[in-house]
């Protein structure tokens, strides 16, 4: 129970310091379309995949902003680097993607976790944590990273 | 009164090094450090050791049955067919691939004609028959750790090898298991868990038996865990005693033998006291390096890891007893003493590097020393009945986090502007959290009195951040880049002359790191390995080269020697890059983040181009 209060605490801190100070237009949380489940593999026979949810806030740089601060928080740079080079986890700046690239595939992994350590994070986070994570990592390696790595 | 009476077997036994070493005094020193597990023809006389330097546990001549060949860590072996005059010839004989495209730390154990490697995870015991090493296994027992503990090692899927005991292979699990394994048969005996994985526990060290003692540590220091040394029951796995390296002293185990030489050491409960609130149940202070034993005090040494959490501004205290070398009964557990290194570290100099045992003439005075060649750029020579500094020189010219050690108090004489801080970054701190050497294990040769020291020259930028703590995610709070060390080369063999206390002289290596064991044997032969996929010997009087050999990957293994069936002397190591400094050279790391994998990133960048990863086991002979 202890470190279940905490960790409330801590996302109330979280999203505190991720939306307290912006506009609300920039903030919006209302209308992140609900996760679906995607499949990671391939699908067998015949028929298409549904189609695939779309981040809310892809191109949006408080979003982005925010997602850095959350991806700090959460701890989420021991394992995948500062900036998310990559350690403990895998890289997320290189062009490889384990379990698929599309954003709702991003989402997946964070939201349900990987079997090699990657925590769930879908039952501790709200959706709209979850998809600004998913906005600043797939920023990462492109103009519109904040924060990102100086070059020596 | 034991060092009374060891004193006085040194002034009998003294004059010259042939006198000391004549079957008299040969005998009864071995008599007095036999050892259960002393490997078959084992010795403590070593022809041609300089005079005034005692071997303190029986040391490798043929087989090889404790990670470092002996007991007291010296990684010293009598053997002396390949020798200055011949290692030129040596030549392959035998390799096979583990398949694993990650970090190969640790070496093979030799017994009964038989080798045995324990590879990185899934952490797999390969038994070759060394009758014939080039044909099948002899057997492969793979113990199926959770897939989950790869992600919760922070330093890669490691694991540094196993011991021999009672006809038992023991070694760890990265989840936190210790296996006992028919060392004939290859059918497990029997199986401990010890560590939590869902919280970040694993295990990595090299267990070392002593006795009917299986004596083992946590790793997971930057997950927030809370370390601790165990000893297991031989026989059974039964866990006898655990010793937490925080908290109040029931869970410390010190009690009344305790006896801590520094003021600064001694009080109750200081494992809770030098923390701010329950701080010390997140703490560290884990045990992931090398145990060594001395047969005479009958007492074990080990060093502790980094205080959790990283951010010191989290930890006010010194935080004990995290960066802190502990001696204690291998039976029971309790502490006899304890010496912490660096209180309230700022920098994550974990101190978990091998303390090596010789007795010596110190400064006119036979005396137990224990050295230890620090991760903080030092060598520490302690007095290892006491736990009294006896000396602590920089080894690493560069190291600049303190100005040197006060032997009156114990404690660095610490730079403020090199401290680091939330909120602030601090430039140019030296070493790196890497150290001036890692866990790589350092070699001491009785003939030369020189400790060959596997160490590298980097530093770094560290950036304080709050940190929340989030059981099983990284408890780390600093933003770390790395980068190469002033200086020509960031690798280096130092040949430490421990009796004076400075580098006799210096193999520079260009232009990675020396990341892997040292061995050194009464050849005179030094060898060791490179990140750049170079297997060398050196001259142990001069460090000239002798010999190299390209292996397949970068070196990060503990090169070891022993003689086969027909009677003659072989050498192997594992190749395979990997772990901590060799992060760079895996494929799910990229480069243009100098702070990936906890900073060292900046430091080798460009590593993948000399080596790329996968495991190897090479044997050579002449």
């Amino acid at each position: 129970m202890h470190e279940r209060m905490l960790l409330s605490i801590l996302l109330l801190i979280a999203l505190c310091a991720a939306g307290c100070d912006r506009p609300p237009t920039e903030t919006a949380t209302d209308g992140a379309p609900p996760a679906v489940d995607i499949p990671v593999g391939p699908m067998p026979g015949p028929g298409q995949f549904p189609p695939s949810p779309q981040n809310p806030y892809t191109g949006n740089s408080v979003a982005l902003s925010e997602g850095r601060q959350l991806f700090v928080n959460y701890n989420c740079y021991g394992c995948h680097g500062g900036h998310g080079g990559g350690g403990m986890g895998p890289s997320l700046r290189d062009a490889t993607w384990i379990y698929g690239s599309s954003d709702a595939h991003v989402f997946s992994s964070i939201a349900e976790g990987r079997g090699q350590g990657m925590p769930a994070w879908g039952t501790k986070l709200p959706q709209d944590q979850i998809w600004k994570l998913v906005a600043y990592i797939k920023s990462m390696n492109t103009p519109n990273e904040p924060d990102a790595p100086v070059q020596k | 009164m034991q060092h009374s009476r060891f004193t006085w077997i040194i002034t009998l036994c003294a004059g010259s090094a042939t006198a000391f070493f004549t079957s008299g005094c040969a005998t009864k020193t071995e008599t007095a450090h036999a050892a259960s597990n002393a490997p078959a023809g084992a010795a403590t006389d070593v022809p041609g050791a300089l005079p005034g330097i005692h071997v303190v546990s029986p040391l490798p001549s043929g087989e090889w049955t404790v990670p470092a060949g002996d007991l007291a860590n010296t990684r010293f072996s009598t053997l002396s067919q390949i020798n200055t005059g011949n290692v030129a010839n040596l030549k392959l004989v035998a390799t096979m691939s583990t398949g694993i495209p990650h970090g190969h730390e640790g070496g093979p154990l030799v017994v009964n004609n038989t080798m045995y490697v324990v590879t990185p995870f899934p952490n797999s015991l390969l038994a070759l028959d060394l009758k014939n090493p080039t044909g099948p296994l002899k057997f492969q027992y793979d113990p199926h750790p959770k897939p989950m503990a790869q992600g919760k090692a922070c330093c890669d899927v490691v694991n540094r090898g196993a011991s021999y005991g009672d006809g038992k292979i023991v070694y760890a699990t990265l989840d936190g298991q210790v296996v006992a394994v028919d060392a004939q048969t290859g059918k497990e005996v029997w199986k401990t868990p010890l560590g939590n994985v869902d919280i970040g526990e694993t295990i990595t060290m090299a267990p070392l038996i002593v006795k009917d003692r299986v004596i083992v540590g946590n790793a997971g220091g930057e997950m927030g865990v809370r370390g601790w040394d165990a000893g297991l029951d031989l026989k059974t796995g039964k866990l006898v005693w655990r010793a937490y390296n925080t908290g109040p002293d029931k869970d410390v185990l010190i009690g009344p033998d305790f006896k801590p030489f520094y003021k600064k050491d001694q009080g109750k409960d200081l494992g809770v006291s030098s923390w701010v609130a329950d701080q010390y149940k997140h703490g560290g202070a884990t045990q992931w390096g090398w145990v060594s034993y001395d047969p005479e005090l009958d007492l074990i040494y080990y060093g502790t890891g980094n205080p959790g959490v990283w951010n010191a501004d989290q930890r006010p205290g010194d935080n004990k007893w995290s960066i802190t070398i502990f001696a204690r009964n291998p039976e029971t557990g309790q502490a006899k003493w304890a010496y912490q290194i660096s209180p309230h570290d700022a920098w994550d100099y974990d101190e978990i590097m091998e303390n090596v045992l010789i007795d010596m003439d110190w400064q006119g005075r036979m005396r137990k020393l224990l050295v230890h060649p620090g991760r903080t750029g030092f060598v520490f020579v302690l007095d290892r009945e006491t736990g009294e500094l006896l000396s602590a020189e920089k080894f690493m010219p560069p190291t600049n986090w303190a100005k040197g050690f006060d032997l009156k108090t114990g404690l660095p004489q610490v730079d403020p502007s090199k401290e680091t801080h939330q909120g602030s970054t601090t430039h140019d701190i030296c070493p790196s959290s890497t150290g001036g050497k890692e866990f790589v294990p350092s070699s001491f040769s009785p003939r030369t009195g020189l400790l060959y020291i596997p160490a590298h020259n980097t530093c770094m930028d560290y950036g304080g951040v709050k940190a929340n703590y989030i059981a099983g995610t990284p408890y780390l709070g600093a933003s770390v880049t790395m980068k190469p060390g002033p200086g020509a080369g960031q690798g280096m063999l130092i040949a430490w002359d421990v009796k004076n206390a400075k580098a006799a002289w210096t193999v520079t290596e260009s232009p990675w790191p020396n990341y892997s064991g040292v061995l050194s044997t009464a050849g005179d032969v030094v060898f060791y390995g490179t990140m750049s996929r170079m297997f060398k010997a050196v001259d142990a009087h001069t460090g000239k080269a002798l010999w190299q050999f390209q292996t397949g990957s970068g070196i990060i293994g503990n090169p070891m020697t022993y003689i086969g069936p027909d009677g003659k002397q072989y050498v192997a190591v594992y190749s395979g890059i990997g772990g901590w400094m060799g992060a760079e050279a895996l494929p799910a790391l990229s480069a243009d983040d100098p702070t990936a994998a906890l900073g060292i990133v900046g430091a080798m960048k460009g590593l993948k181009s000399y080596t790329g990863p996968g495991g190897t086991l090479y044997i050579f002979s002449l």
